[in-house]
């Protein structure tokens, strides 16, 4: 045994120096069958692979579940949202920080998803949808159809951010403008609101690859919606965008239900 | 009293509403959200929205929002108390429901508060009412009353408080008749100690100022006294003939008083240094001083001794403070924060943020972070890092579109030029950056008037003249299909600015051009006269944008210029809403490293966003400002 050991360390005395002593105490752990440090080394391992493993199943899980609700401010988001969780309403004030909620979709399948109201404050929006973009499964884009017209370059531009930042991201989500605040008489329709919102973005897209560019000179080309040379239309973007029509606060003001059987029918697909 | 009162969630839902009158209370509190929560004025806690006064508290361990509303008239005192009554009751009443992630069991939980926060209004306004004027004291209640009669007695010619040396005498011959009257008497001379105490054992104020005064003559030696005594108990021997004064202080022609070539080492003077050294040393001669001294160096005894424990104490706190800090959630508090804080401000000031700001923007984010639950292995210095991080990027995200082609576009629509002003003070670097605003236009297809109304500065229309033949011969007319792209409008040098502009606008409308950028002459902003030239310049013309052209190497003076530049536009227009600076130019961006602080004084005194940063001194120099890039730049060590 002793001379089989001694040739052995001749032999890989060259490669593998530093590991000698370690590979000895090994061998002899494993000649003398009773491999006491060995299990409890691979004991651990074992847990902790299985540990990662699980983690990273669940983090995958849970990661593409969440519908974020982004918007202008005062677009209806935050009742939205409450309308969509609980059907009552309540009174609402402007968003400081995000809410989450997990929502159960009315399928069959009884699939839940995780609604996530963004602040829709121009010092906030931009911040919070960094931080939720990556976990989103879909977005939701809540216009004020009443006051569109006068807010209709705010929108797009938030919008134009948006589409540029789901297009950047690796599995797209599904996108859905809600024109919201269907229930007063101004407001516009869906269809309307598309056509205007493709004029805009026509125009934004050249704009906004002709700003100067950004301080740290990271030059990279902001990415181009639609095709070039023809004018912008939503079919053209890789990601699926649907309209419809809501109205969170209903017809019947606080009392009623809020109009939203579309809303939740599309949330329901999409689960 | 109050107008209304609102609990809400920072995510936006309203959990609780008290409203006293029929306003709805949403327009107000939505002010004082995009006014002070959003843009980091937090500091102070209250906010004045047209007839209103607003107050409010911020919890930031369950991220809720207390607000009350009060007519700016009224002044009440209790509101301040109330509002923290009221978070300390509706924080441990619905503790459960508003301790959860998810915002179900907020919007599931009924917050029935009404009767609660009835009962604390009225308590809060109860407290604050004047106190009933005070009845006076009964005689039975009084001290006097408590005092037998006999020592009240005053006979003539003695009074209670006559100082003791004179009174010693009298009080002598006296002693048999009044007993309890001598005792509050007796003479310092006598080396005995003071009496206990009169004999209703009471001390009474007066008794108190004459053993005082005893003792302050006791430690000043005796000589004085013994003067005094001698001077005192010569005077009723004289009283009879009228003596010549004698001033204490006045000399005397006595040939022995005035001879000091005695030695000096007799008798008297040297028992009085000594009897001071001993004074000095603190073993005094009477008792009364000794109790003194011994009670004194008791306490010099104990303060050592509690220092020593308490010092081991902190020693080993702060050790599981640390540990503690480190691991499990506690709740920030202000102590915790403070010295982070301190040296994010030097940090902040260090990088050129102007300093009251630096204040502002500390005080803030500690409100904000007070009482926040922090995560685990989250320490205190890089929760505050992270949340001053974020508020300096959403002081620098814009509040407002800056999309100038855009803007251009649909001027062009309306055929009418896009008339872009900029003002500044001297030397910050206007004109070259309108060079380079005009070369940017001009890649993008658009045409230029440039309007020279700086009159005043030697050789400011030379060198507009010259930019412009050099832009146009980047940009010939032959490129653009005969039109002139850009050309110059100038009356020469002394004319007046507002006449130039106007002219300026009017030719560019006749011509076509799109865009009109007018250079004024820089002035400084305490310059009274030329600051109302620029605001009637800015009046009469209405220009679309006014930019304000800054520099980022200015400091503090970055506060006092946009403060006074705005204050003249706003003071001599004529308009409801008059204009103010629209957007902010930052320019020689290349010549600081990273003391970046000059974007964030502009912004936050203005809340108007930098449209554009010059980094150099040639055409293409010319860049939109990223805000993370800034902030990283600002919070790097």
């Amino acid at each position: 045994m002793a001379t089989v050991n001694s040739r052995r360390v001749g032999d890989g005395g060259g490669a593998g120096g530093t590991f000698q002593p370690y590979l000895d105490s090994l061998r002899q752990e494993l000649q003398q069958r009773d491999p006491t440090l060995l299990s409890v080394v691979l004991a651990v391992a074992v847990v902790l692979l299985t540990l990662v493993f699980w983690k990273f199943i669940w983090s995958r899980k849970r990661s593409q579940r969440a519908v974020l609700l982004v918007g202008l401010c005062d677009s209806g988001k935050t009742l939205l949202f409450v309308r969509l969780l609980t059907g009552h309403y309540r009174d609402t004030q402007t968003s400081i920080t995000d809410s989450s909620a997990v929502y159960r979709v009315n399928n069959n399948r009884g699939n839940s998803l995780t609604l996530i109201d963004l602040p829709g404050h121009e010092s906030l929006r931009l911040q919070f949808l960094e931080r939720f973009k990556c976990s989103a499964r879909a977005f939701v884009f809540v216009v004020d159809s009443a006051s569109f017209q006068r807010e209709v370059k705010d929108v797009a531009e938030f919008l134009y951010q948006v589409l540029i930042d789901s297009m950047g991201l690796k599995n797209t989500p599904s996108f859905l403008i809600a024109c919201n605040k269907q229930d007063i008489a101004m407001a516009k329709s869906a269809k309307l609101i598309q056509q205007q919102l493709e004029k805009e973005l026509n125009t934004l897209r050249v704009t906004r690859s002709a700003a100067p560019s950004t301080l740290d000179s990271s030059s990279t080309v902001p990415a181009h919606l639609g095709k070039k040379g023809k004018e912008f239309e939503f079919s053209q973007l890789p990601l699926k965008v649907e309209f419809l029509e809501c109205s969170a606060k209903g017809g019947r003001g606080d009392a009623g239900s809020a109009d939203i059987q579309n809303l939740e029918k599309w949330l329901a697909k999409i689960a | 009293m109050l107008d209304f009162f609102t609990i809400f969630s920072k995510g936006g839902l309203v959990l609780w509403c008290f409203q006293g009158v029929s306003d709805s209370c949403t327009g107000p509190v939505n002010a004082l959200i995009r006014s002070v929560l959003l843009q980091e004025r937090g500091g102070n806690n209250s906010f004045t929205h047209e007839a209103l006064t607003l107050k409010y508290k911020l919890d930031n361990q369950f991220e809720l929002v207390f607000v009350v509303g009060f007519q700016k008239i009224l002044s009440l005192t209790y509101v301040d108390k109330l509002i923290d009554d009221v978070h300390r009751l509706f924080r441990d009443k619905y503790r459960t429901e508003i301790q959860q992630q998810s915002a179900l069991s907020l919007l599931n939980g009924t917050f029935d508060f009404q009767n609660d926060f009835l009962r604390l209004l009225r308590e809060a306004e109860e407290s604050s009412k004047i106190r009933a004027p005070t009845t006076m004291k009964k005689f039975e209640d009084s001290e006097k009353a408590k005092k037998p009669v006999r020592s009240m007695i005053e006979t003539r010619g003695e009074k209670p408080k006559e100082k003791a040396k004179s009174s010693k005498k009298k009080g002598a011959k006296k002693e048999g008749s009044d007993g309890p009257v001598a005792t509050s008497k007796a003479a310092p001379a006598e080396k005995s100690s003071l009496p206990v105490g009169p004999e209703n054992g009471e001390l009474s104020k007066e008794e108190l100022i004459r053993r005082k005064r005893e003792e302050f003559i006791q430690k000043h030696g005796r000589g004085m006294d013994k003067s005094s005594k001698s001077m005192k108990s010569d005077v009723p021997k004289e009283k009879g003939k009228k003596a010549p004064r004698v001033w204490e202080l006045g000399g005397c022609a006595n040939k022995e008083v005035l001879d000091y070539s005695t030695p000096t080492t007799n008798g008297t003077p040297e028992a009085a240094v000594s009897e001071d050294i001993n004074l000095i040393r603190g073993t005094g001669p009477g008792g009364q001083l000794q109790d003194l001294d011994c009670s004194s160096s008791d306490d010099e005894g104990a303060a050592p001794n509690s220092a020593k424990p308490s010092a081991t104490k902190s020693t080993l706190g702060g050790m599981f403070g640390m540990l503690k800090g480190l691991v499990g959630s506690k709740s920030l508090s202000r102590e915790d924060m403070e010295s982070v804080l301190d040296k994010m401000r030097d940090h902040l000031i260090a990088k050129n943020v102007a300093a009251d700001i630096a204040v502002q923007l500390c005080e803030s984010v500690a409100n904000k972070l007070e009482g926040k639950v922090m995560g685990t292995f989250s320490t205190v210095t890089s929760t505050v890092k992270q949340a001053l991080q974020e508020s300096l990027v959403q002081i620098l995200q814009p509040q407002r579109r800056v999309d100038m082609l855009r803007d251009i576009m649909d001027a062009q629509r309306r055929q009418r030029p896009y008339v872009v002003t900029f003002c500044g003070v001297n030397g910050v670097g206007k004109s070259t950056n309108l060079a380079k605003i005009s070369f940017w236009l001009l890649e993008n297809g658009f045409s230029v008037l440039i309007a020279a109304c700086d009159t005043f500065r030697a050789g400011a229309v030379e060198q507009l003249r010259t930019h412009t033949r050099r832009l146009s011969a980047l940009h010939p007319p032959e490129k653009h299909g005969g039109r002139t792209m850009v050309q110059l409008f100038e009356k020469g040098y002394g004319k007046d600015a507002a006449g130039i502009a106007m002219e300026a606008i009017a030719f560019a409308r006749n011509q076509g051009f799109d865009v009109v950028l007018v250079d004024t002459a820089g002035r400084m902003q305490d310059n009274a006269p030329l600051m109302t030239a620029l605001a009637k310049l800015i009046t009469v013309n209405t220009p679309d944008l006014v930019l304000f052209v800054g520099e980022a190497l200015v400091g503090n003076e970055a506060v006092d210029q946009l403060v006074k530049f705005n204050r003249a536009l706003a003071d001599h227009s004529m308009a409801q809403t008059p204009r103010l600076i629209d957007g902010i130019v930052l320019t020689k961006f290349d010549t600081i490293d990273d003391k970046v602080g000059a974007a964030i004084s502009m912004t936050y005194i203005t809340s108007k966003p930098i449209v554009f940063v010059g980094t150099g001194q040639t055409y293409c120099d010319l860049r939109s400002l990223n805000a993370k890039a800034v902030v990283a730049a600002l919070m790097k060590a």
